[in-house]
């Protein structure tokens, strides 16, 4: 499929500016209350770090009614307030244009990279509009490893709360590393930096207009990244702090965009993983500092009755999607949820069961793929309720240790992910743990 | 007396014999082009069976999702439902073959009435498949949305979807055929009148809170929310 043209206000902007060395991408959506602070950021950060480039702050609007678009245009940063050691050849310009298409981040994102080939950039860095706590180091932590350390993607590294992240901590980034071999902590992080190289060969691809336009747009360029070869590390970025919202909204939609671009990936580069054993880690830039992230609340009660609902209501599809001996353990696990003294908990090999039997009901069509999708959000809840109580009380280290343990396992279950892939097979000899914690405990004893 | 019995048994055994001889070779020509059209559905069904599963078809079409349209379970093949189709389809040509060599009036009824019906009974068909199909694809995209949305009944919710979407199908087919088609029609329009009124009736005793809630979220998006009005918001983000 060809690349659709820019919109017009788009392709006078790319004709006046002519060209740019790099470009920084800002996807917003009534985001008036935090945009004015990324925009400093981006301006300040291509100010101190990269002074003798020309720059382009690019915001990527989808209809903000917020006067998000205004705040954009009216931020400015003092050059004298920066301390800077050499004064800017060029200040960077800063665009503000509506996308048009899907409205969606992918759809926001593909307008920016649009510009940059236009402007003929060697570098393109994308950053959230939502975040608080962003610095001009981080345009630095983005840009650098491509334009001096010939890297082609960065993706990004932060501190999180440990509640924070879920679909990424519980799907993504385990099966992600599992699949592909590389260990990108934070696969849809929403900052990453680019090279010309990679930027172009997404906009080469067709797929813009299916979950790649909305949230399916991060993990589908890290995949690409990943799974094509091109030269990928990490840069510790400090906290990740956002505006917050309501975690509810978009829950579903969410996850059926992200995974289901996870598993429409899997089809495409099934010749990549199939021979792919264990996992190296990917170069870490930056220098790694503790730091204190802001508290989250979650009501693990709310999602242990949804998955409690989902299962009973959901179980028609659950049963055709999962291995029967998943579903047994699941079906196990929620007439068993509310027991009194014993906590709820998903074992990590029952957990990383659900998700690879989802992605291969998923390639075998074994229900309608939407189905499959939106019935995850249940499961997912549960094995979030299930996090939440068991790391109570770790610090973050040892909740770190606990991520690296889950995303072993799912490297060990690769032959189980095989066989089903191939065609439905005998699950891997291990015994369903479904259940609470501790798993030995009869009804009895409890 | 005898020959009066005589004469009745010889007019008798004239009659069967006019009969025997008038019928007995179309009988044996229908056997025949019965029994050929037998034969020819086995061989059909033998060559799709091979065919397709030299082609293997049945793994295309399961990985394409069209089988699924015919069997949510999957277990249904896609190479039995064409070769009993054929074979059948075969049979049936044979059968009605076999009865025009009779050439009465019965015979040559039955087959107008079939050949004229036949379109519409495939069409019908069809139109029952479709709706069958679709009936359980938007009910289990009710119950789904139901589920997570936390909204109560999902399952009788899903249950109506697909209530509704056949009768729909089973109304439009009856009218393909002119079967009953007054009193389908009277009783959809009975049914979606009622439904919308009961729609109705249920959105206005109820669905204020999820108006305001809807215009609250809306307000919210355009950064109108006040201080201390402040909804569920929380720095917890899945991404």
């Amino acid at each position: 499929m060809p690349t659709p043209p820019m919109p017009e206000e788009a392709r006078r902007a790319a004709e006046t500016l002519r060209r740019a060395d790099v470009v920084i991408g800002i996807p917003s959506y009534n985001n008036a209350r935090t945009i004015t602070h990324v925009v400093r950021a981006a301006y300040a950060g291509l100010a101190k770090y990269f002074p003798q480039l020309t720059a382009v702050v690019i915001n990527s609007d989808g209809g903000s009614t917020d006067g998000t678009r205004e705040a954009v245009l009216s931020a400015h940063v003092e050059d004298s307030r920066l301390l800077l050691l050499s004064t800017p050849t060029v200040a960077a310009h800063r665009l503000s244009l509506p996308y048009h298409g899907i409205p969606g981040k992918g759809s926001a994102f593909r307008l920016v990279f649009q510009l940059a080939k236009a402007l003929g950039a060697k570098a393109c860095a994308v950053v959230d509009s939502d975040l608080r706590s962003i610095t001009p180091e981080w345009i630095d932590l983005l840009l650098r490893p491509i334009l001096f350390a010939n890297y082609d993607f960065v993706a990004p590294y932060y501190h999180r709360h440990k509640y924070d992240g879920t679909i990424t901590n519980s799907i993504v980034y385990p099966l992600t590393r599992a699949l592909y071999g590389v260990r990108i902590r934070q696969p849809i992080g929403g900052e990453f930096g680019m090279s010309a190289a990679v930027y172009e060969r997404y906009l080469e691809r067709d797929d813009w207009e299916t979950d790649v336009a909305r949230f399916g747009i991060d993990i589908w360029m890290t995949t690409i990244a990943v799974a094509e070869g091109f030269r990928v590390c990490q840069s510790f970025l400090g906290a990740k702090l956002h505006d917050a919202k309501d975690p509810a909204a978009d829950l579903t939609a969410m996850l059926h965009q992200v995974v289901g671009s996870v598993f429409t990936l899997m089809e495409e580069y099934e010749p990549r993983w199939r021979a792919v054993t264990g996992s190296e880690p990917a170069e870490l830039f930056g220098f790694r500092f503790d730091v204190g992230v802001e508290a989250i609340q979650v009501n693990v009660k709310r999602m242990i009755d949804a998955f409690c609902r989902g299962s009973r209501e959901l179980a028609e599809i659950w049963a055709e999607t999962l291995h029967p001996e998943t579903w047994a353990a699941v079906a196990d696990l929620s007439r068993h949820a509310h027991d009194p003294g014993v906590p709820f908990h998903i074992e990590d090999e029952l957990w990383a069961r659900v998700v690879l039997d989802m992605a291969c009901a998923f390639h075998h069509h074994r229900v309608g793929r939407g189905h499959i999708l939106r019935s995850l959000t249940p499961l997912y809840l549960a094995r979030v309720a299930s996090f939440v109580l068991e790391t109570e009380s770790m610090l973050s280290a040892q909740v770190e240790d606990r991520m690296e343990k889950l995303c072993l396992t799912f490297e060990r279950m690769k032959p189980y992910l095989l066989e089903q892939w191939n065609g439905r097979a005998a699950p891997p000899s291990a015994s369903p743990k479904g259940r609470h914690a501790p798993a030995p405990k009869t009804r009895q004893e409890v | 007396m005898v020959a009066t019995l005589q004469q009745v048994l010889e007019g008798v055994l004239l009659r069967l014999k006019h009969h025997i001889t008038t019928f007995l070779p179309s009988l044996l020509a229908a056997l025949i082009l019965f029994l050929a059209a037998y034969l020819a559905a086995l061989a059909a069904r033998w060559m799709i069976y091979r065919i397709f599963k030299g082609l293997t078809i049945d793994r295309f079409l399961r990985q394409s999702g069209v089988v699924f349209m015919l069997d949510r379970s999957g277990r249904v093949r896609a190479t039995r439902i064409v070769a009993e189709s054929v074979y059948w389809a075969i049979l049936l040509a044979g059968i009605l073959t076999g009865l025009s060599v009779f050439d009465t009036q019965l015979t040559t009824q039955m087959i107008e009435s079939f050949v004229f019906l036949l379109p519409k009974m495939v069409v019908a068909g069809l139109i029952l498949l479709a709706g069958g199909w679709l009936s359980q694809y938007l009910g289990r995209s009710m119950l789904v949305w139901a589920v997570n949305e936390s909204l109560p009944a999902p399952r009788r919710m899903a249950a109506a979807v697909r209530v509704i979407i056949m009768f729909v199908a089973v109304v439009v087919a009856a009218d393909q055929l002119n079967f009953a088609r007054n009193v389908f029609l009277a009783a959809f329009i009975i049914l979606v009148g009622g439904a919308a009124l009961a729609a109705s009736l249920a959105f206005g005793l109820s669905g204020g809170a999820t108006l305001r809630r809807v215009l609250d979220e809306r307000r919210d998006e355009a950064g109108e929310v006040r201080e201390g009005e402040a909804r569920d918001r929380s720095l917890w983000n899945h991404l």
